[in-house]
This record gives structure tokens, C-alpha cells and sequence, in this order.
């Protein structure tokens, strides 16, 4: 008796307790949504519920929907590349052996060691000479060398984990190798792909010191460093509404992605390990 | 024989990606055509440029929207090409800048702080423009400082793009509250802190007697420098490679800030502005006096009674910081000839008078002080102060980093000068000259 | 940057049975391996290419501009070892830079790995409910680290801001709170936004290390008589380690590394006490100074240190799991 009474009260407890933290984590992102449309000084929503914050950011400079173009060509190049070079690397690493096989990978895992901005000024520097400076081209490119080690080594690992009978009735029949590849083992390693292109499209999407840094003309900038230069807009007068429109716009595609891949996030992580 | 298709196919796939690279490689090394030859022979061509519906872009900062706005618009609607503008906020401007110029992609005009114009002419940012700006018809009365700024070797490579100027502005009704005379700004420092807390006295919820950009360095510099020269000192040395921020005058300067400070009558966020918002606590009726930019008066206008008056030393005089914008054609313009089209028609009447003067902005030209849109006496005073003995454009190499940087080694002297004891003026003093001095 | 832990699933060995002739299939194996090893080396190309193009290229040539006087604009100007180093070191902003960056990364580590394992303790039951918190608390991490740190930008807003809000209503403050305005603040308020947006990520590293620990070792803990605190730290601690290390190596790094939000908030303000080491780097290259050598000389001292670090770090690891 006195167990259940104490477990009747303390789940619910429990409950409320959790609960609240769960929405200490969703406040931020639920307020920036509910901020962006309500009215506030010194914005251009003074009075009054409306859109008039989107409406500013809509219209500044080269215009909304110029820098959204800008983050989907440059997340979408990336993640195309990004799948192509780990599909191909990956299936070389886990099927084939050949020579310097094991330094490239290693080579290709040390891209992790080095940081970020040790590697962004002598990029600064290639893009010039290869005349790919400012470019939207450079810079996805870049950001798909970032995401290489991940990639391959995720890829790999998908491919190594094919049962032996499949991978090998592939080949039977005369198929070559790149058939193979297309027709059997690429359904096989579906999940390891989305994951890789998930994780490659919330880097490419979100990333900011790399355009900061390769991107110069104002028309080609993705939409974090445009909402970042909306602030500073209005003199004397800093302007929230329009940066909370904005990380509303910014965030929207990510959690979508997210709440709807979550199973493909999660997996990569607990896959060999979560028992039951 | 399938497999043999395949990888073959797979082969020439590769071969053709890594011959693609090797193209890419070799093309776009391209070194920047040299237009400086062209220039010189198109220049004397056309001296007032090309108007053939080219687009232009053009960079600016953000403290001078409005009169670039104003002047872009002027412009697109009565040529054929267009300029199409884009503001940066004033902190990330210079890295803007540099990032661009090192990857060869300065836009065809692009606006400078005029205290950066040394250090960006002499590493080649701009394109040489002397041929053409000597074929202008009232090039000897352009602002001789500007077009100083922008000299290098003998050449000029800018001219002046908005001119802005420090003044002080002075809340009228507050000082009616007060018991000040609405007709008269204070003359000397004594008086400047006589009035600020006159009007702390009145004790009215968030309205303060002063404010000042406390963590902003081109606040300081653009308001407090003229407090040195109107007072007979020079805050650098002749060729500004040494800080004589600890002369007597100076030292004057930062004791009255303090003693304000300690007094209460400087508002609180003061301390921790960066230069974004320093401006926008006058504009709300809440800031009794404070140096301010002459070319927000239209702006402060249209919310505050607005008093003017030059900017004293400590015991009387004027002075001003000529400060403000020079602007010039970028090293990496293709399209030299249309971008000196807009350059030739902003030192034009058009430009000068019917936007600039029109809306009590400061003209660039000396034979235009007067113009018919000069009525106001306060833009009268704004104009004669600019020709003052003791107004000044300082020009060093190193300016930014010494000053403007965020966290520059003049921004940690007068913050430890007025937030602190003022023991440690010396010593940072020679923290400046020593940044001053860096090759 | 972070990446998640990588575990290697175990290979099927079932070998393959061969219903060809002896010699035939050896023959068949070694031409097959000949032409499978050329096309290893195609498949594996363009990875090649990215690897040397856009990495082992610019390594070498940071190396390099670490080497010579090269200006933003002026270019390479040929060698000058080791003036940027000495130049890098003796930079009035590079040891407040490195304390700051120091200080910060040893207080977001502790704190944000603490909160982790306190949520992965939480959620670990695999019920209903606790998928719901995982959601709720993994949503952050959807987020770029600019977008959440433009997000709490405007929540720090002075005056209309929510919290500034909220501290004026309980009257706390005098009117004019300033989450960002002081150099104790501003870090602080930088912290908040990191455990905000990384708390769910290494939770899910930790619950993935929680969950690999059998109930049959909480089990004889239990028949030991060990209350909750002993079992904790006796038996899940312990078997939490590599888990912990992982987490550990992987924050430290990052924050080293912090840019993104410090360049948003506060601009490495106020008074520089916000500057980091990677921030020192930008602003040498393109911020006035406009030196790269002295920026590849500074990024590359930084490389030494993460080297050093995470070595050390390593060597840790090892010398505990024996």
C-alpha cells in the first residue's frame, strides 16, 4: 500500500519536474516564434500582432529570398558532393584493398585533428588561385572537405556491415563493380546515407565562419550571416524583431529535418549499442 | 566484357574531373587586367565618366544610411546607371573590407572611414583618380582635409563622401526645464559640466545630463579630440606616429568625464556602448548635452528640440573633428569610367546642394558653404566651424588599430581615466604610441 | 563541430563457400584483385583529390605563410622566420586571449558535461515520456551555433527582452540589467547558450554509453546492498568512462575552438574580455592588421596545442582503462 501511494505521488511529481525542463529547452526556440510577430519598439512591428518583421527582413538588402537561395544552393551542393565522394570513398575503404588504402584514410581522418581555423586562411588564399573566390562553388566545397572524415568513415562502415552473401551475390552474373554498386548496395546503405547527408546539410546550412570569411559580395552571403548583418541596420537602435524573424527562418528547415529524421540522427549514434 | 565497359567508363570520368581541375587551376589565376593605363587615356576622354546604364555597387557603413541613401537615390533616378547600395554595420566594415580587397572583389565604389584612407590608399585599395579629379571644375574647392586623407605619393585616390563633423547638440527644452538659457550651448568645459548637471538635477526618471560611447574608441576620438585641439594641444605628433594623449589638456578632459561620472550625471549604459546605439538616448529626449554627429540634426530633429554649438576646449575656442566618409573607385572596377560618373556628380551642385545641403548635411565644397538651403543658423554654425583654425582630420597609418579597434589601447586609457583613478594615463598613452609606430 | 562517437558494427564471418575448381578460382582470384585494386583506387579518387586539394595543400601552405612576410594585400613577400611567430606571442590581445579562452573552455566542459550526464540519468528508461524529454531536449542541437547564438541575442535584449523583462518585474537590477555589458556576464550568458544548444547532443553520447551497461551489473550492486549514490559511483561511473572521455575530449576541443558565438554576442567585448583565440586570428588577418602570416602563425600555434592537449588527453584515457 504504501508503495503505490508513494508512487502515485511521485510520478506525477516526477513528471512536472521533467516536464519543466523540457520546456526550459523549447522556450527559446517556442519565444523567438512568438517574438517575431508581436508587436515590440523599435522594430517594424510597433503596433499590433503581424508579419511586419518578416516584411523587413523580406525586403532588406538583396532580399530574403536571394540569401535563402543562396543557404539551399550552397547546403544542396554540399550534401551532393558530400554523398558522392563518401558513397564512392566509402565502398572503396570497406571492399577493396589497394595500395595507401590505409594512409588515405588516415589522411582523410586527420582533416578532424586540424581545426577549423588553421585550415581557413591558407583556403582563403587556394580559392584566390583557383579562381574560386566568392564563390558559392568554393565555399560548398570547402564545407564538403569538413564534412569528409564523418562521411567516409559513416559510409564505411555502412558498407561493412552488409552480410558478406549480398555483397558477394553482387558480383556474381558478370556485374561490375560500379553496377553492384548502384543496383545492390547502394538500398543497402540507405540509412548511412541519409544520416551522412543530414549531417552534411544541418553543417552546410548552419555554418558561418567559412562564408564570413570566402563570401565578399553582399548578394552572395547564406542567411546566417545575413540575419547577423540585419541587426545593425537601424542607427542608434539595434533591431530584434527583425534578427528574431530571422532566427525563426533559419531554424524552421532544421527542426523540421530534425523532428522528421530524428530516427536517422539517433541511430548513427546508438546503432551497436541500444539493446531492447 | 560488361565489367571492362564499365571501368573503363569510370576511367575516362576520372581522367575528365582531373582534367577539369587543372583548367580551373590555370584559368582564373588571372591577374588583375592593370586598368591604370586605360584609365589615364578614358579619363581625359570623359571627365565627368560614362553614363551608360552600367550597375554599380557601392559599399557604405552603417552610421551614414541616411545621407547615402539619399545621395543613391538622387543619383539612380536622374542617371542611367544604377548604383546599388549595401550597408554594413560599423564594427564589421573593415574586415568586410579586407576580406573582399584580398580576394580581388572590392566593389566598384566602396566608402572609408576617413581616418582608415591612409592606411587603405597606401596598400592600393583604391584606384588612382588624381588626372581625373584635376579636370573637375571646382576641384580647388573640395575639402582640402578629405583629399588630404586620401593622398598618397602625390596622388589622390578619394574624395569626400559625407562629411561628418562633431558638434555639440543640446536638448532645448530640457535646458528651458532647467533654468539654461535654450539660446546658448556651453562655451567652455566648465560650463559643458555646469550644464550636465543642471540637468541631472531635475531628477526625471531615465533622462541623464550626458552620454558618451564609454567602450567605443571612434566616439571618443570624433568628440573628444577637438575638446584637445580647441584647448591649443595636438593629441598625436606631425606625421601620427606618436600619442601625446597625456598632455595637460587632455588630462583636463578625462578629469571632467570622471567627475561627471562619479556625479551621476552621465547615463549608466554609457559605460558599456559600443558605438551601435550611442546615439539613440538624445534622440528620445533623454540626454540633456552631448557631443553628437552634425549629421544626425535632421534626424534629432524630428524628435528633440536641437541646440548647436561647437565643441570648447577648456578654457573657450572651437573645434571640430572633420570626420565622416571619403569615397573612391575600388582597385577591382571593371567599370572605372561609370563609377567616376557617380564620383564627378557628387562633387556637382546636384549633389551638394540639392541633396546634401537640402538636408542639413554638410557640403564638401568650400564655394558652396553658402547655398540657399543654409537658413538655419545652426547649420550656419555646423559650416563655419568646419573652416575653424582648430578643426582637424588626423591622419595616421595605424588610426584604427590604435583608436577605432574594438578594445583598441585608446580605449582602455580613457576608460581607466574616467571609470577609473586616471593613474594609468602615462602608460597607456605609451601603449598607443607604440601601436602608432608598428610598421 | 562535433561528431557523433563512431561504432564499428560487427562484420558477418561467414565465409563464402566456392563451388569453382581449385586452380581456376586462384587464377580468377588474382586477375579479379589486380583490376579490383585499380578500381579501389578509382572509386577512392575523388576522396583523394579532396583530401590533397583542399587539405593537405592548404596545411602545407599555412605552413608556409607561417613562414613569410604575406600581407592581405601585399602578398607573399618571401621568408621571414620567426618574426611572426614572435609577433603572434608578443601581441598585447595573445595571453588574455589564451587565459580567456582557457577559462572558458575548463567552465563549459564541467558544467555542460555535468548537465548531460544529469539528463542521459533521467531519460535513460526506455518509456514513453522520457522519449519526449529526449526530443525536447535534443532540439537545440537542430540549431546552427549562429542561429543560437542570434537567438539569445535578442532574448538578452536590455530592455525588451525576456529576461531583462522578467529580472525587472521581480525587481531585481536597476532597470538597466545588462546580460552582455560586463566581461563576468558576457561569459556567463556565453555559457548559457552553449549548454542550451549542446546539453542534448552529449546526453545522447552518454545515454548511448548508459544503455551499453547490462542490468546484470546494477542487479548484483543491488544485492550488495548499494544505495543509488554508491551504485553510481562505483559501477556506472566507472563503466561510463570512455563514454565521459569521448564527451570530454570532444567539448574541450570545440571550445578552444569558439568563434561563432563570441563574434555574435559580444564581438570579443567588452573591453576585449571576451576575446578568443580563434577570434585573434580573424582579426589579425582581416581586422586592420591585415598580416595573414601572423594569422597562419597564430592558428597554427593553436594546432599545437590541440595536438598537445588532446594527446594528453589521450594518454590519460589509456593509463585509466587499465
Amino acid at each position: 500500500m504504501a508503495t503505490s501511494l508513494r508512487e502515485l505521488v511521485a510520478v506525477p511529481t516526477q513528471r512536472v519536474l521533467t516536464g519543466a525542463l523540457a520546456l526550459i529547452f523549447l522556450f527559446p526556440l517556442v519565444w523567438a516564434a512568438v517574438a517575431s510577430v508581436a508587436p515590440q519598439p523599435g522594430t517594424a512591428q510597433v503596433d499590433g500582432w503581424g508579419m511586419g518583421n518578416y516584411a523587413r527582413l523580406a525586403g532588406y538588402q538583396a532580399g530574403l529570398a536571394q540569401y535563402l537561395l543562396n543557404s539551399v544552393l550552397i547546403s544542396g551542393m554540399t550534401v551532393i558532393f558530400t554523398l558522392a565522394v563518401s558513397l564512392l570513398g566509402g565502398y572503396a575503404f570497406a571492399m577493396f584493398s589497394f595500395p595507401g588504402k590505409n594512409l588515405l584514410f588516415l589522411a582523410t581522418l586527420a582533416i578532424l585533428m586540424v581545426p577549423y581555423a588553421t585550415l581557413l586562411i591558407p583556403l582563403y588564399v587556394l580559392l584566390n588561385r583557383l579562381g574560386l573566390q566568392n564563390s558559392l562553388v568554393g565555399l560548398a566545397l570547402v564545407l564538403t572537405m569538413f564534412q569528409l572524415p564523418f562521411a567516409t568513415f559513416m559510409m564505411r562502415i555502412s558498407f561493412e556491415s552488409i552480410p558478406r552473401e549480398l555483397a558477394e551475390s553482387a558480383y556474381v552474373d558478370g556485374c561490375g563493380t560500379f553496377t553492384a554498386l548502384l543496383r545492390i548496395l547502394v538500398p543497402a546503405v540507405k540509412p548511412g546515407l541519409i544520416t551522412v547527408g543530414l549531417f552534411a546539410f544541418l553543417a552546410a546550412w548552419n555554418d558561418f565562419i567559412a562564408p564570413l570569411i570566402l563570401i565578399n559580395d553582399s548578394d552572395k552571403v547564406p542567411l546566417p550571416l545575413a540575419v547577423a548583418n540585419i541587426r545593425g541596420q537601424v542607427m542608434g537602435v539595434v533591431d530584434y524583431g527583425a534578427t528574431e524573424a530571422g532566427v525563426v527562418v533559419l531554424a524552421l528547415p532544421c527542426v523540421v529535418l530534425f523532428l522528421l529524421l530524428q530516427r536517422h540522427y539517433v541511430r548513427g549514434f546508438m546503432s551497436g549499442a541500444l539493446k531492447g | 566484357m560488361k565489367r571492362w565497359t564499365v571501368a573503363r567508363g569510370l576511367r575516362r570520368a576520372v581522367g575528365a574531373v582531373a582534367a577539369a581541375s587543372l583548367l580551373i587551376g590555370v584559368a582564373a589565376c588571372g591577374g588583375d587586367a592593370d586598368q591604370q593605363a586605360g584609365g589615364e587615356a578614358s579619363a581625359a576622354a570623359n571627365p565627368e565618366g560614362i553614363d551608360d546604364g552600367t550597375k554599380l555597387t557601392l559599399w557604405t557603413r552603417a552610421p551614414l544610411e541616411a545621407q547615402a541613401k539619399a545621395l543613391v537615390q538622387a543619383y539612380n533616378s536622374s542617371h542611367k546607371n544604377q548604383v546599388e547600395l549595401t550597408i554594413t554595420p560599423n564594427d564589421d566594415y573593415v574586415t568586410r573590407v579586407g576580406a573582399a580587397a584580398g580576394s580581388g572583389n572590392l566593389p566598384d565604389l566602396f566608402a572609408a572611414d576617413i581616418v582608415y584612407v591612409p592606411n587603405w590608399t597606401e596598400q592600393g585599395l583604391f584606384a588612382d583618380i588624381t588626372s581625373r579629379i584635376d579636370t573637375l571644375p571646382n576641384a580647388a574647392e573640395i575639402n582640402q582635409g578629405h583629399l588630404a586623407a586620401g593622398t598618397y605619393e602625390d596622388k589622390k585616390y578619394v574624395l569626400p563622401f559625407v562629411l561628418d563633423l562633431s558638434v555639440i547638440f543640446y536638448n532645448k527644452k530640457l535646458y528651458q526645464e532647467a533654468g539654461l538659457d535654450p539660446a546658448k550651448g556651453p562655451t567652455t568645459l566648465a560650463e559643458f559640466k555646469e550644464h550636465a548637471l543642471a540637468i541631472q538635477k531635475l531628477k526625471k526618471p531615465g533622462v541623464y545630463g550626458t552620454y558618451f560611447g564609454g567602450n567605443c574608441g571612434g566616439c571618443g576620438v570624433f568628440t573628444w579630440f577637438p575638446m584637445i585641439w580647441a584647448s591649443g594641444e595636438q593629441p598625436m605628433n606631425e606625421d601620427g606616429t606618436a600619442s601625446n594623449l597625456n598632455g595637460a589638456a587632455a588630462k583636463e578632459v578625462y578629469t571632467m568625464w570622471r567627475e561627471l561620472v562619479q556625479a551621476g550625471a552621465v547615463a549608466p549604459a554609457s559605460k558599456e556602448e559600443t558605438g551601435a546605439t550611442w546615439v539613440g538616448d538624445f534622440q528620445q529626449g533623454k540626454v540633456g548635452v552631448m557631443p553628437y554627429p552634425a549629421t544626425l540634426l535632421a534626424t534629432a530633429d524630428k524628435s528633440v528640440e536641437v541646440g548647436v554649438t561647437p565643441i570648447p576646449g577648456v578654457n573657450g575656442g572651437q573645434s571640430t573633428f572633420i570626420g565622416g566618409d571619403g569615397i573612391g573607385i575600388s582597385k577591382d572596377s571593371k567599370v572605372t569610367d561609370q563609377a567616376w560618373n557617380f564620383m564627378s556628380w557628387l562633387m556637382s551642385d546636384a549633389a551638394q546642394v540639392e541633396v546634401l545641403a537640402k538636408t542639413n548635411s554638410t557640403v564638401a565644397r568650400n564655394d558652396l558653404v553658402e547655398n540657399k538651403y543654409a537658413t538655419d543658423p545652426r547649420v550656419k554654425i555646423i559650416n563655419q566651424v568646419a573652416s575653424a583654425p582648430d578643426s582637424h582630420t588626423p591622419v595616421a597609418r595605424n588610426f584604427q588599430q590604435a583608436f577605432n579597434a574594438a578594445g583598441s589601447p585608446w580605449v582602455t586609457l580613457f576608460r581607466n581615466a574616467v571609470f577609473g583613478d586616471g593613474s594609468s594615463v602615462d602608460a597607456d598613452n605609451e601603449a598607443i604610441t607604440e601601436v602608432l609606430g608598428q610598421q | 563541430m562535433a561528431t557523433p562517437v563512431e561504432r564499428r558494427t560487427e562484420v558477418p564471418s561467414a565465409a563464402p563457400t566456392s563451388t569453382i575448381p581449385e586452380p581456376a578460382a586462384r587464377r580468377r582470384v588474382s586477375g579479379l584483385s589486380r583490376r579490383r585494386r585499380n578500381q579501389g583506387w578509382l572509386y577512392a579518387a575523388p576522396t583523394a583529390l579532396f583530401v590533397t586539394v583542399f587539405f593537405l595543400v592548404p596545411v602545407l601552405l599555412v605552413i608556409q605563410m607561417s613562414l613569410s612576410d604575406w600581407g592581405l594585400f601585399a602578398g607573399n613577400r618571401g621568408l621571414n622566420a620567426p618574426d611572426n611567430y614572435t609577433d603572434a606571442l608578443s601581441n598585447r590581445l595573445f595571453w588574455p586571449a589564451v587565459w580567456f579562452t582557457v577559462k572558458y573552455t575548463i567552465i563549459t566542459t564541467v558544467i555542460l558535461i555535468g548537465i548531460a550526464l544529469g539528463l542521459a540519468l533521467l531519460v535513460q528508461e526506455v518509456v514513453r515520456w522520457n522519449s519526449f524529454l529526449r526530443t525536447a531536449f535534443l532540439v537545440p542541437s537542430a540549431l546552427g551555433l549562429a542561429s543560437a547564438s542570434l537567438l539569445f541575442y535578442a532574448l538578452y535584449a536590455p530592455q525588451s527582452g525576456p529576461f531583462a523583462q522578467l529580472l525587472t518585474a521581480l525587481g531585481i537590477g536597476d532597470g538597466t540589467v545588462s546580460f552582455l555589458g560586463s566581461p563576468n556576464a558576457a561569459l556567463w550568458s556565453t555559457v548559457a547558450v552553449i549548454v542550451w544548444r549542446f546539453a542534448g547532443f552529449y546526453m545522447l553520447l552518454l545515454l548511448v554509453g548508459l544503455q551499453s551497461i547490462s542490468s546484470d551489473v546494477y542487479e548484483a550492486a543491488r544485492v550488495d546492498g548499494a544505495n543509488r549514490w554508491q551504485t553510481f559511483t562505483n559501477v556506472t561511473l566507472p563503466l561510463l568512462k570512455s563514454s565521459l572521455a569521448l564527451c570530454t575530449i570532444l567539448c574541450i576541443t570545440g571550445s578552444l575552438l569558439a568563434f561563432d558565438q563570441f563574434y555574435i554576442l559580444t564581438r570579443g567585448g567588452p573591453d576585449n574580455s571576451t576575446v578568443t583565440i580563434v577570434q585573434l586570428v580573424y582579426n589579425t588577418a582581416f581586422g586592420g592588421r591585415n598580416d595573414l602570416g601572423v594569422a597562419a602563425a597564430l592558428s597554427l600555434v593553436v594546432l599545437l596545442a590541440l595536438i598537445v592537449i588532446n594527446a594528453a588527453q589521450f594518454r590519460a584515457l589509456r593509463g585509466k582503462e587499465d
